[in-house]
């Protein structure tokens, strides 16, 4: 009776055992410590140091407020928030449905791609992957903010508008051939321009991420404190009000 | 007799002279630690907290295990991922400014109507008849602007220490919703002052969106609720901005910190 009951019951799934674990560990973690009170301690001093940094900006700068929202009176210029202020120095440069959700909207999927180009692990947790890898996202971080102003300062004072439609250019190649070629041909010749260095997956996602990064902030500083009425370029101590 | 005629003053210093004895007694003879058991014998004492002062390993890991907050944590972890210079804390300091935002955001909805006509004086309001109100809205503005640096850092971190790598890629994926979602619920509430600063940095962002190819249009109809940014754009940016988005970041908060445990925990760089 006895056996029979228990043969029963081994038939029945009491737990699902999956052939890999649920949670993933790579090693062994050796030489552990208590989260309390050596991670606590720590998460508790940063949030401290946080708030109160937070509360004194809050008591020494104040938030902006202009007048009441008029839709007849459009200042000149009218600004995005400071991080859309990059989409919106790519506006001038190229056809708005590139710079405004192609463009982003690429940039986040190549983002969300990572880890699918780069699977390799090994390094992981060890900054810039390698001796390498500090060299190369300098060299990134300068090529890319170099060539950046260039091009920017070459589409305001000359202008690749003016040039090309002065020579027939249809506008398909001006806003839109001409722009994704920079912004691909500029990507692969950074690559090619480390290949000395025998960079692997990683490295080369370290240069192209680098030179993402330093576009983006140096197209938000630039959108921020360089552009003026008219959205041309001014230097910032030399800013015209905005009206 | 004589204390009766001196009046109340005196009838109450008697009265404390009179107990004066009897405090002592309880000083010398209930010592600090007899009164502190006896507290935590007491059975509301004992509904609030299941372990003892955390002073010993038994007591620090019931302390991690049982609190529902504490225990997104493990109740050990290596050393190394103790290393400040190694996450910076950025995860953390995201969070604790949505945190902020939260409550901040909260404490403001009191004052504010997302309304054309009543929006910009409730602002007006926080910034000179509300106590504090300026202070409120300060720290919402700076802790938004804070929350979208920290976030982005935080994802420069990761990436530059290689922590994207299996088994962490779909919790990559995650986090880079959750940098979308911080610029979306920046941007909404961008707009509620209602001042020409938001209403034309909210008209310019819109004007990129209605650029999208082919549905552009649709979707800036879609975001303004209308053709320009006015009443139905103000309600439904709000509305976003106050419940729907920070759901949505909660929800992916949850599935990101959940993943971290069950990737094995922060990565760690080697051995320490
Ligand atoms: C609202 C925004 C976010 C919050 C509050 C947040 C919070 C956190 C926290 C607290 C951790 C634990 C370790 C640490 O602090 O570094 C973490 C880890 C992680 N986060 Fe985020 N995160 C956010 C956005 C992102 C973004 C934008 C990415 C990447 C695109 C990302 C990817 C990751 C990954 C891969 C880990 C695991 C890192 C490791 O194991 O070393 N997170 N996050």
């Amino acid at each position: 009776m006895q056996t029979q009951q228990t043969g029963i019951t081994q038939r029945r799934p009491a737990a699902v055992v999956r052939e890999q674990g649920a949670t993933k560990v790579e090693r062994q973690p050796q030489n552990t410590v208590l989260v309390w009170p050596n991670l606590l301690a720590i998460e508790f001093l940063a949030a401290a140091l946080i708030t109160l940094g937070l509360i004194i900006l809050s008591w020494v700068i104040g938030a902006p407020l202009e007048e009441h929202a008029n839709p007849d009176i459009t200042p000149n210029p009218s600004k995005a928030p400071w991080y859309f202020l990059n989409l919106q120095e790519l506006l001038l440069h190229m056809h708005p449905s590139l710079a405004g959700v192609i463009v982003p909207g690429v940039a986040i999927l190549m983002l969300m791609a990572v880890p699918y180009v780069d699977h390799v692990v090994g390094d992981t947790g060890r900054w810039f992957a390698s001796e390498n890898g500090p060299r190369i996202a300098g060299i990134s971080a300068v090529y890319a903010t170099v060539w950046l102003v260039a091009l920017i300062i070459f589409d305001e004072y000359v202008g690749t508008r003016r040039v090309l439609e002065s020579i027939g250019i249809p506008e398909v190649i001006i806003s839109i051939v001409v722009p994704v070629a920079v912004m691909i041909g500029l990507s692969w010749l950074l690559v090619i321009l480390i290949r000395p260095m025998q960079p692997n997956a990683r490295e080369i996602l370290i240069a192209l991420f680098t030179g993402f990064v330093a576009v983006y902030v140096v197209l938000t500083i630039i959108g921020t404190a360089f552009r003026g009425p008219g959205m041309h370029l001014f230097w910032p101590w030399a800013m015209p009000p905005r009206h | 007799m004589a204390a009766e005629a001196a009046g109340p003053h005196r009838d109450c210093a008697v009265g404390l002279f009179s107990i004066a004895p009897h405090l002592e007694e309880m000083i010398v003879i209930g010592s600090v630690n007899e009164q502190w058991e006896r507290l935590t014998r007491t059975q509301l004492w004992r509904s609030l907290f299941r372990q003892g002062w955390p002073d010993t390993p038994r007591n620090r890991t019931l302390a991690v295990m049982g609190n529902v907050f504490l225990h997104l944590h493990p109740v050990r972890l290596p050393r190394a991922a103790l290393r400040v210079t190694y996450t910076f804390c950025l995860g953390g300091i995201s969070f604790l400014l949505f945190l902020s935002l939260t409550v901040t955001g909260v404490l403001l909805m009191f004052y504010y109507i997302p309304s054309v006509t009543r929006a910009y004086n409730d602002i007006r309001d926080l910034e000179t008849v509300v106590s504090f109100g300026y202070f409120l809205r300060n720290m919402h503005r700076w802790a938004a602007h804070g929350m979208v640096i920290t976030v982005f850092l935080h994802m420069m971190r990761v990436f530059y220490t290689g922590a994207y790598k299996p088994p962490r890629e779909f919790n990559w994926v995650v986090g880079v919703l959750l940098l979308t979602l911080t610029f979306l619920l920046s941007f909404t509430g961008y707009l509620l002052p209602w001042d020409q600063l938001s209403f034309w940095a909210v008209t310019v962002g819109t004007n990129m969106a209605g650029y999208a190819p082919l549905i552009g249009p649709e979707i800036r109809f879609l975001l303004l609720g209308g053709f320009e940014v006015g009443q139905n754009a103000l309600l439904r940016f709000y509305t976003l901005h106050v419940i729907g988005l920070p759901l949505l970041v909660a929800v992916f908060l949850a599935v990101h910190f959940w993943r971290v445990r069950k990737d094995g925990g922060i990565s760690i760089s080697g051995p320490l």
